[in-house]
């Protein structure tokens, strides 16, 4: 079972855990609804699709209503570290939220001594927050955009507005020499999709493949689209599928998705969700895809 | 299940509000807890130090909304900084990308897309702040000129890199208005 965690943009809602289920374009968990936008309920729904694809239990979300203040996100911080020991999940997908240094590594800390330590995957500023903690290494699977490449490659950054000017200007060509710089400060999971105009699947440090067709350029003004890769990727490991495979599959099917929908930049993210289903029976990901699981053999 | 609780958190915050007296430090604590923001008095390394011995670390993260508070609450400060003096200036620099009908213009993790015709926001992407999502919602279908600036409702670094691509998206389309 995986656990997605993040804030939504509606205030005042409460922190609400449960499997979620589709009501149109609706999310619902526990009697909760939230709409599908940029963010974590992107992220949400395209990790839904693929539970609905492969015939897999639904995914479990935890959510807190958070619009900027940061309370719902320290609610969603206290409550992992609190559960911790009882979260009972396979994989624990980390989103949006205030990042916080101090709860990253009170989580984590709380994590390693739990008798089963999840997947743990982080995208947004869960991800920045790892990396500012110092504890990137303590995850496995990273999903940074080109611009957070570089902030995981600026030895001193606490947030990608604080990146070097010359980071900052290193197009998408430049990730390996980038991938290199985060390996050597330990800013890089065990795993990590760096999406842009070509997707590098990098393991452990190793650019291990690229993904660049179909070239959908539009994808990268919609917002929600890198999100969707992190919900795909969480759904395609807790299935089981190989963490590598399953890192080339998402960000395939996100460009596929991209491009059956025909997108522009005035596109909006659910308008792709919507194919996903057509998108993965091209493709065809299926249980027996599964070859192993690096990550948690190596635990 | 639904789940209400507010314990007491550690903090740790990688910024600082510099001040030059004592009394503006004290009053800034005062201001910024009661507004909801984790804050504590620490002495200022020496190179960030200007004239008072005491700073305020708060969340670099929530930079643009700390500063409003104090705005608001007219407490004096010289400035928030990252603890870390090693650390890059904040990113002003912007990428602007053109897609046609529509333009897209790139402020550090941050993009803003904007219809050449008519200024119309048609999407925002990146980031990973709580403030992004609700930002995106509040200016999608809104011409450049007449969004809400995400420095003015944001909270975040996120919301700052916004609003710097909206500050460029306004200056191009003011250009293209004016040609």
């Amino acid at each position: 079972m995986m656990l997605l965690a993040g804030t939504v943009p509606v205030d005042g809602l409460p922190l609400t855990r449960g499997p979620v289920s589709r009501e149109g374009q609706w999310l619902v968990i526990d009697g909760q609804r939230v709409v599908c936008t940029q963010g974590t309920a992107a992220m949400i729904s395209a990790a839904l699709a693929v539970t609905e694809y492969l015939h897999m239990g639904p995914p479990q979300a935890l959510i807190v209503g958070d619009t900027g203040s940061g309370k719902g996100s320290r609610e969603m911080y206290e409550y992992l570290v609190a559960q911790a020991s009882q979260l009972s999940v396979d994989t624990l997908t980390l989103h949006y939220c205030l990042p916080d240094m101090g709860q990253t590594k009170r989580l984590c800390a709380a994590l390693e001594k739990s008798k089963r330590r999840p997947v743990m995957i982080a995208d947004a500023a869960s991800m920045y927050a790892a990396k500012a903690a110092g504890l990137a290494n303590a995850f496995d699977i990273f999903t940074p955009d080109a611009s957070e490449m570089s902030f995981l490659a600026d030895a001193e950054a606490t947030h990608p507005a604080y990146i070097a000017r010359h980071l900052f200007d290193a197009d998408i060509s430049r990730t390996p020499e980038l991938v290199e710089a985060a390996s050597r400060q330990k800013s890089t999971a065990k795993l990590m999709v760096v999406k842009g105009a070509t997707d590098y699947i990098v393991s452990r440090s190793k650019i291990v493949a690229e993904v660049c067709e179909p070239d959908v350029p539009a994808l990268e003004a919609i917002g929600g689209t890198g999100d969707t890769i992190t919900g795909m990727l969480s759904a395609l490991v807790t299935g089981g599928m190989a963490p590598v495979e399953a890192a080339v599959l998402a960000a395939r099917a996100n460009r596929e998705a991209g491009r059956l929908s025909c997108v522009t930049p005035a596109t909006r993210v659910w308008q792709m969700i919507e194919v996903f289903p057509q998108v993965l029976g091209r493709l065809s990901p299926n249980k027996s895809d599964c070859s192993g699981d690096f990550l948690k053999e190596d635990k | 299940m639904v789940f209400r609780k507010d314990k007491a958190r550690p903090f740790e915050g990688g910024g600082l509000v510099i001040f030059l007296d004592v009394q503006d430090a004290i009053l800034a604590e005062k201001v910024v807890k009661k507004a909801g923001y984790a804050a504590k008095m620490v002495a200022p390394p020496p190179e960030l130090r200007k004239g008072c011995d005491l700073a305020l670390e708060v969340n670099l993260v929530e930079k643009p909304a700390i500063q409003r508070v104090l705005d608001e609450e007219d407490v004096g400060y010289v400035d928030l900084v990252p603890i870390n003096t090693k650390m890059a200036e904040l990113l002003d620099v912007v990428k602007v990308t053109n897609f046609g009908e529509w333009t897209m213009v790139k402020a550090g993790n941050m993009k803003l897309s904007f219809e050449k015709a008519t200024g119309i926001i048609v999407n925002t992407s990146g980031g990973g702040c709580p403030d992004i999502p609700h930002l995106h919602a509040q200016m999608l279908d809104r011409k450049v000129t007449e969004a809400p600036w995400p420095k003015d409702i944001g909270f975040t670094l996120c919301a700052l890199m916004l609003n710097r691509a909206l500050e460029e998206a306004v200056h191009l389309w003011q250009e293209r208005e004016r040609s």
